[in-house]
């Protein structure tokens, strides 16, 4: 993304203006962008004219306008695909990414003077790649973590990517990792007849057309030869991985892609233990990633979330979830590491927002550090399914913390934590 | 608090659920035998006696008198009679009954006012037509009695009420008779296949079946010791066993020669290990017993819990080689999982055959020790001790499998002279099973025969199907007609509950079935969820489940990502009763109440919709509500479905 302008004031209120590079950016807006703010971006409308006489002339215009936004909606790039993987699985069913990217749709009313469309008129904005966008936001809008996140997406060259292929027999799923998302590009299914003892053929016949359909959906969805992508991992549970590796080579071999064949180091072999995309989790924590990956956000996020969930089993008292517990904790500034939902951010109600952001704030300053999850990460999916969606790791002052446990257990009894 | 009050204690309710099953079954036994008593006079009125005749008669003279003639009211003296005798010459009843078809059928004939009169008397026909198909030879009385039967016991549905149902639902057009019925012939077998299979169940056939699935931890000879019992018994021969020996020393592991039986790929055959379930059968002298060889690599329990969920007892084989048998036993290892994966899946009869024994110089101490080290473990896990029966054995010799002669045993034989491993296998207990619950048929296979039909095996999972029987596809609206039925190589008419079979369908695209979808009837299908209650045993594990945690759930051959999105309750391990409301964590072998949702498959991200899956809570049917929780490549917990949301 690249910061084109930007205007505030010292009250948080003011303006900044953005072009967004990629699918990621987009992902950025959407985070940025909440109801009540106002968004100026290109827009084309149909506009009509009645003449004197009655009749009436339609002509689509070009032009900018300005909405104060009532809702966003955001699809990432396969949305409309995934649907349709519903359950047929035939021979080779797959779904697939189609050509356009991630759409950010924003709508509201119109706000600014404009000689084709009335104030107070809807409209829809579709936000597309290359194409700036305006956000103005009232006071106290522009808050740290708003400004956060526009200068992190501003900073170039972080497009450091990692492609995967979670793949079971029969199954594959195809991701792009990026800083702040996971992308599932495609999705493969081909139904693989299972053994029956004596008799073999079927299941290989099945096997052999599994790996050709990987390998022609690894050639489409997976830009192999591109310098972004860092590393292509492949895991699986069992031994299809290496399978499919050998395969992949062989046809690359056979068909003498020479670029395929040069981007030999950059496969990773994984083990995980389930074909299904979460298992991603276990690939950011396999060591072979991890020393690739170490100062990339995901797998540091990764690496905390494990740390926390280890802690949760080893001491029971020094790690805590919930907001009601969270905020307790950050009171007596017991919080050592807080680690939060991106999703919460986005809370359509400011009161809550600003609560949130206050707790970020209130946790840095007593130097803790803060992990922001994206909720579009495998990583951050098990804090989003968290019904109470905050969490915090430990805290240095053991005592404190014991007593504070028994006052709260006394609340908890009385109060019901409540998931809001 | 141990691990096994609680799993019985889950099987409280299923025993409950049982006792019910029976009592509905009596009380469908007595009007079955009434029916009989029925079934020697039919044919008509011919076959009446005097008096009925002539109850018939008046019966129809007030009915008459009610309705108006044939002309007023539409209705033929046939259809009358008919009902008459349905209700056993209740006139008011008949009335009642007729007034409702005669209502209906004006409906109908009203809502095509345009095409009429013709149409109208074709339907009324067809109407006719259906009412006596399904009421029809040897049937008249029979099918009386039928109606009744059904309304004891509630989950079958009756032809003739799904007839009233859907009269109700004013379809009544040319499509009156939905294609999906089940000829005539069917529908009157239905009533003697039930009973036949009752018979079978009861112990007056010849050999009752059992499925038996082969678990333990890897290379601990599993297949090996299948196949060389399948050698043993007859059902190898001796040119494939020599096939084997020669293709296997040729690539070098002729130790797994016994063992290609059953692992049919060539990547199996490579790596010497299994990967999947291969099903085979044999017979003892008194069972019919089909086999699951299990894998016991800890990446393919998948696959095991598939094999698992279609089987009655299990066979556990376990390595007496020093070294071999703790590494299975310790924390990690396949033998405890596999023993917990297959109680959890309701297996209560275990067969625990110590192999290798050869390797230890058939030492009594090393029988003994094992054993020592495995009772209790069992118990914890549930198995009752009167249902673990413990045998040594050796496998790549054959020794103690079938008999124990020649001199491989002496060693043996100078110590044991207990029953040999086909003699325990003898004496497998079937459980009960519900036929009276609605069809459910789990698919855990899906290929074609070589003759290209589409063929799904799996297990009778509650009923029974029969050969022409539609069937329901779910998820999914499709539908399927049973060509045939294959158990073993032979053809069967029918299939009954707990029995391990190949259904050849036709009338289907594959591309509707998959591995996990459930068959059953189009009239009674089975719920699909994507959330639900469930009442899980955590295993002993080292990360606390919390609310959010992200798990993969097993249905019988299905795995799905899920995650258990709501902790509601921990309960009490014996007693069930509730200890804490909303608890923060789940620790090691709690027992608790959640709320597991599943997760979309094909996004990830805020706007990601999971595909449902097919469900039934507990209560209704045993196998169909089991579940399986695995993290990471460990199975966390396991339970029971209590309701559906």
């Amino acid at each position: 993304m690249k910061l084109l302008g930007k205007h505030l004031d010292k009250d948080g209120s003011g303006y900044v203006t953005l072009r967004p590079d990629d699918d990621e950016d987009i992902w950025h807006l959407y985070n940025l962008i909440q109801e009540g703010d106002r968004v100026r971006a290109s827009a084309v409308r149909r506009v009509q004219n009645v003449s004197a006489t009655g009749s009436i002339e339609s002509h689509r215009v070009r032009l900018n306008l300005t909405l104060a936004v009532a809702r966003v909606t955001w699809s990432p790039s396969t949305a409309a695909a995934g649907e349709a993987a519903s359950f047929s699985t035939d021979a080779s069913t797959s779904t697939s990414a189609p050509a356009h990217a991630a759409t950010l749709h924003i709508s509201g009313r119109v706000t600014s003077e404009n000689p084709h469309v009335k104030m107070g008129a809807f409209h829809t904005l579709d936000v597309e790649v290359n194409r700036d966008v305006r956000i103005e936001k009232d006071e106290g809008g522009w808050d740290s973590i708003a400004l956060g996140r526009v200068e992190e997406s501003c900073v170039p060259g972080r497009g450091a990517e990692v492609a995967a292929i979670v793949c079971g027999e029969g199954t594959a799923t195809f991701c792009l990792l990026s800083q702040h998302m996971t992308m599932v590009m495609h999705r493969l299914e081909v139904s693989i007849p299972r053994k029956i003892a004596a008799n073999s053929g079927a299941h290989e016949k099945g096997l052999t057309r599994f790996y050709s359909a990987l390998f022609t959906s690894f050639l489409r969805h997976i830009p192999y030869s591109s310098p972004t992508i860092r590393a292509i991992v492949i895991a699986s549970p069992g031994w299809v991985r290496d399978a499919v590796f050998d395969y992949i080579m062989a046809e690359a071999t056979r068909t003498g892609n020479k670029a395929l064949l040069s981007t030999r180091n950059k496969f990773i072999k994984v083990h995980v233990t389930s074909p299904h995309v979460h298992s991603l989790v276990e690939v950011l924590k396999s060591p072979e990633i991890a020393s690739q990956l170490k100062e990339t956000k995901f797998a540091r996020e990764g690496i905390m979330l494990d740390k926390f969930f280890k802690m949760l089993g080893a001491d029971e008292m020094r790690a805590w979830y919930g907001p009601v517990h969270v905020a307790l904790a950050a009171d007596r500034g017991a919080i050592g590491t807080l680690l939060i939902s991106d999703d919460l951010f986005r809370a359509s109600d400011p009161i809550m927002r600003k609560k949130y952001v206050q707790l970020v704030e209130d946790a840095r300053q007593k130097n803790a550090e803060v992990l922001i999850f994206s909720s579009m990460h495998e990583s951050g999916q098990p804090i989003l399914t968290f019904p109470l969606d905050v969490e915090v790791v430990e805290a240095e002052e053991r005592e404190a913390k014991e007593e504070e446990e028994r006052r709260k257990q006394a609340e908890e009894n009385g109060e019901d934590v409540n998931a809001g | 608090m141990s691990r096994h009050r609680d799993v019985r204690n889950i099987n409280v309710a299923g025993k409950m659920f049982q006792a019910l099953g029976n009592e509905t079954r009596l009380i469908s036994h007595s009007h079955s035998d009434e029916l009989d008593d029925g079934a020697v006079s039919d044919g008509g009125e011919e076959d009446l006696s005097p008096q009925e005749y002539e109850q018939l008669m008046s019966g129809l003279d007030h009915i008459r008198a009610t309705v108006g003639s044939q002309e007023q009211s539409g209705l033929s003296d046939k259809e009358i009679k008919d009902t008459l005798y349905h209700y056993f010459f209740n006139v008011e009843q008949s009335i009642n009954y007729l007034l409702e078809a005669q209502t209906r059928k004006i409906a109908a004939r009203e809502r095509k006012a345009a095409k009429e009169r013709e149409k109208a008397e074709k339907l009324a026909q067809q109407k006719k037509a259906a009412e006596a198909s399904a009421k029809l030879p040897p049937a008249k009385p029979k099918k009386a009695t039928g109606a009744k039967l059904s309304g004891a016991s509630t989950p079958v549905r009756s032809t003739d009420i799904r007839q009233l149902d859907l009269a109700g639902l004013n379809l009544d057009d040319e499509t009156v008779l939905p294609i999906d019925e089940p000829p005539p012939k069917i529908t009157v077998a239905r009533e003697k296949v039930l009973e036949e299979a009752r018979k079978q169940l009861e112990g007056n056939a010849d050999k009752k079946t059992v499925s038996l699935v082969v678990i333990g931890h890897v290379d601990a000879g599993k297949s090996t010791l299948m196949g060389r019992l399948l050698y043993e018994l007859g059902r190898v021969d001796d040119k494939t066993r020599k096939a084997h020996e020669r293709a296997s020393s040729k690539i070098g592991k002729s130790s797994f020669s016994w063992a290609w039986e059953l692992d049919g790929t060539t990547e199996e055959r490579e790596r010497g290990i299994t990967m999947d379930i291969a099903l085979q059968s044999f017979a003892t002298p008194r069972r019919q017993i089909t086999i699951l060889d299990a894998p016991g690599h800890r990446d393919f329990i998948p696959n095991m819990i598939s094999g698992a969920s279609q089987a009655d007892c299990a066979l556990l084989v376990v390595d007496a080689a020093v070294g071999e048998f703790e590494a299975g036993f310790e924390r990690g290892g396949q033998t405890r999982e596999h023993l917990l994966l297959v109680r959890s899946l309701g297996v209560s009869q275990v067969v625990i055959a110590i192999n290798k024994l050869d390797q230890v110089q058939w030492s009594q101490a090393r029988y003994k020790e094992i054993c020592k080290l495995l009772r209790p473990f069992l118990i914890q896990s549930g198995f009752h001790p009167s249902k673990t029966k413990f045998v040594p054995v050796g496998a790549m010799a054959g020794v103690n499998l079938v008999a124990r002669d020649g001199d491989e045993a002496q060693a043996l034989n100078a110590w044991y002279s207990g029953p040999t491993l086909c003699d325990l296998l003898d004496e497998l207990e079937p459980p009960t099973r519900d036929l009276d619950a609605p069809l459910r048929f789990p698919v855990a296979n899906v290929f074609r025969t070589p003759s290209s039909v589409i063929a799904v095996s799996g297990r009778v999972c509650g009923g029974l199907v029969q050969v022409g029987e539609r069937l329901r596809i779910v998820p999914g609206d499709e539908t399927a007609v049973v060509k045939a039925i294959e158990s073993e190589e032979e053809r069967l008419e029918w299939a009954a509950a707990g029995s391990n079979v190949t259904l050849h369908l036709t009338a289907v695209d594959p591309r509707h079935i998959t591995i996990g979808s459930v068959l059953c009837p189009p009239t009674d299908v089975v719920p699909l969820v994507t959330s639900f209650t469930a009442r899980i045993i955590v295993f002993d594990i080292q990360v606390p489940i919390t609310a959010g945690t992200s798990v993969e759930l097993f249905h019988h051959s299905r795995d799905v990502p899920a995650s258990i999105s709501k902790l509601l309750a921990t309960l009490d391990r014996a007693s069930g009763t509730v200890l804490r409301k909303n608890p923060r964590v789940l620790a090691k072998s709690m027992s608790a109440e959640v709320q597991i949702t599943l997760r979309s498959t094909t996004v990830s991200g805020p706007t990601a919709r999971a595909q449902p899956i097919p469900l039934e809570p507990f209560s209704v049917n045993k196998e169909m509500g089991r579940i399986l929780i695995r993290r990471g490549g460990e199975t966390i917990g396991a339970g029971i479905v209590t309701e559906l949301n």
